[in-house]
C-alpha cells in the first residue's frame, strides 16, 4: 500500500518549492526522467478489464524498467475523511523486453507520457517520495527526445510514502503534518481531486528565496 | 555472470513406468564419482492460462486469438529473489522480481493452475555441483519426471564449456549404464538465439531450459 497526494504548481514557483523541499529534506534532490506507458488488456481478456504501467527510468545511464500495478483506493467512512489516498501498489523491476511481454500477452498501449522534473526521497515519519515534474506528451510513438509539455507553466507535485495494514495511520499523519509546510505554496489532495493553485504562492515564493535560499548559499 | 549450466531429463524406455528408485541410483551414481550431498535444492514452475470474462477457458476462449494459451512462471532455486515468465510462442524470457507473480495476481488476465516442482539433492564434485531431482505436482507426491542439472563453475560461456560439459556427461552415463535402468539421461540443447540470450549464462538461460526440460518430460509422459 502507498499513501498519496498531489497538487499542481506554476513553473515560476518551482525554485522556491525545491529550497523549501531541500531545507525540509536535508537530502540531494534526484533527476527525474521517466517514460510511462500505460497498457490495457484486450477486450474478453482478464475476469475484469486491467491496466499495468510501465516505467522506464530514463535518468539513469542504463534504463531500467518497472512495472507498476495500481490497485484500488481504500474505501469506508475513514478513508472517505482522510484527505490522503490510501492505495494498494505492486511493483516488480523487470528486464528491458518488458513491453514486447506486456503485448505478447494481450496488453494494448493506452498512452504514454514522460515526466521530467526532480525528486527528493528521506525518512521523515515515513519514507516519502516527493516529486516535482512536467508532463510531456510525445509527438510520435515512443518518441521520448521530441516530448512537449502537455501543460506549459504548470508541474505536477506528487508525495507518496510506502505503508501497510497496521501502519497506515501513522503514514498519513505524517504525509499531513509534511503538507502543511508546503501549504504556502501548493494545496495538496488526494489525486483527481485538484484544488488548483495557490493564490498567494507568489509571495511564499519570493519570502523563502530572499530568507531560505539566502540560508543555502 | 552464471556458471554454465546443462539440463537433463530422464527418458525412459518405452513401456517402463517412472518410479523413485531411478532417483536413488542417480544420487548414489553422484557418490560414487566422489560427489559430497550438500544440501537440497527445489525450483517451481507455474503454468499461467488465460481468463475470460465468462470464466476461464470457456466458449470466449476463441476471441482470445492474440492472447498466448499459457504462460510459464519460473522461480529459480538459486536466486529466490527472481522470478522469470516465458512466452514459448514468441521465445521470450522476461525477468522480474519475486513481486511479479503479485502484479499476475492483481490484473487478473491469467490464472495459476498447476504449479510443478522440481525438487532434490545437490552434490558438490570438484568444479562440478550435480543438482538431481523429481518433478512433482505441488501438494502431491506424483512422480511426473526425473531430471538433473550439471552445473560447471569455473566457465559461463556455453560454446568454451560445452566439451567440458560432454566429457562429464559421457563419464555420467557410463557410469549409470552399470546400474542397468530402463532409461537413460538426455540433454536437450535448447535455443538460447532464438530468445536472444547471448553465450554469457544468466539465470534467464536456466529458465529457459526448465521450459524446455519440462516439455521433454511432458512428451515422454504421453508417449
Amino acid at each position: 500500500m502507498e499513501c498519496v497526494v498531489q497538487g499542481i504548481i506554476e513553473t515560476q514557483h518551482v525554485e522556491a518549492l525545491e529550497v523549501l523541499l531541500q531545507g525540509l529534506s536535508g537530502v540531494p534532490k534526484e533527476r527525474v526522467r521517466v517514460h510511462e506507458l500505460c497498457l490495457k488488456s484486450v477486450p474478453m481478456l482478464g475476469a475484469v478489464p486491467s491496466e499495468v504501467r510501465l516505467l522506464c527510468d530514463l535518468a539513469q545511464p542504463t534504463p531500467s524498467w518497472t512495472i507498476r500495478h495500481v490497485g484500488g483506493a481504500m474505501r469506508g467512512a475513514g478513508a472517505e475523511q482522510i484527505s490522503i489516498l490510501v492505495r494498494t501498489i505492486v511493483e516488480s523491476k523487470a528486464s528491458s523486453n518488458v513491453l514486447r511481454y506486456f503485448y505478447g500477452i494481450g496488453y494494448k498501449l493506452d498512452h504514454e507520457i514522460l515526466k521530467v522534473g526532480f525528486a527528493f526521497r528521506f525518512q521523515r515519519g515515513a519514507q516519502f517520495t516527493v516529486t516535482v515534474t512536467s508532463a510531456n506528451k510525445m509527438p510520435k510513438l515512443h518518441a521520448t527526445d521530441e516530448a512537449v509539455q502537455v501543460t506549459p507553466g504548470i508541474q505536477l507535485v506528487e508525495i507518496t510514502a510506502p505503508a501497510a495494514a497496521n501502519n497506515y495511520n501513522d503514514v498519513v499523519s505524517a504525509v499531513t503534518s509534511f503538507c502543511e509546510y508546503l501549504a504556502p505554496l501548493l494545496h495538496l489532495s488526494k489525486p483527481g481531486n485538484s484544488t488548483g493553485i495557490v493564490p498567494t504562492a507568489g509571495a511564499a515564493a519570493a519570502s523563502l528565496m530572499s530568507s531560505g535560499g539566502a540560508k543555502t548559499l | 555472470m552464471a556458471p554454465a549450466k546443462w539440463l537433463m531429463h530422464w527418458h525412459p524406455n518405452p513401456g517402463v513406468t517412472l518410479n523413485t528408485q531411478i532417483l536413488s541410483e542417480a544420487c548414489g551414481c553422484a557418490e560414487s564419482l566422489g560427489g559430497t550431498k550438500d544440501g537440497r535444492w527445489k525450483t517451481s514452475i507455474i503454468f499461467y492460462r488465460p481468463m475470460t470474462r465468462d470464466g476461464a477457458g470457456g466458449a470466449q476462449q476463441n476471441q482470445l486469438a492474440d492472447v498466448p494459451r499459457e504462460l510459464l512462471g519460473v522461480a529459480l532455486h538459486e536466486r529466490p529473489g527472481l522470478y522469470f515468465s516465458i512466452l514459448r510462442n514468441q521465445r521470450l524470457v522476461l525477468q522480474a522480481d519475486a513481486a511479479f507473480s503479485q502484479v499476475m495476481e492483481k490484473l487478473q488476465s491469467f490464472k495459476a493452475r498447476v504449479n510443478l516442482n522440481f525438487e532434490g539433492f545437490q552434490y558438490q564434485l570438484g568444479d562440478f555441483c550435480l543438482r538431481i531431482g523429481k518433478c512433482v505436482p505441488n501438494n502431491t507426491e506424483t512422480l511426473r519426471g526425473i531430471m538433473m542439472e550439471v552445473e560447471y563453475y569455473p566457465l559461463s560461456s556455453i560454446e568454451k564449456s560445452r566439451a567440458i560439459m560432454v566429457d562429464f556427461f559421457d563419464i555420467w552415463q557410463e557410469t549409470l549404464a552399470k546400474k542397468s535402468l530402463p532409461g537413460r539421461f538426455i540433454h536437450v540443447e535448447s535455443n538460447f538465439s532464438e530468445y536472444g540470450l547471448s553465450d554469457h549464462y544468466s539465470f534467464q538461460h536456466t529458465a529457459v531450459q526448465y521450459a524446455t526440460c519440462l516439455q521433454q518430460l511432458m512428451a515422454a509422459v504421453r508417449a
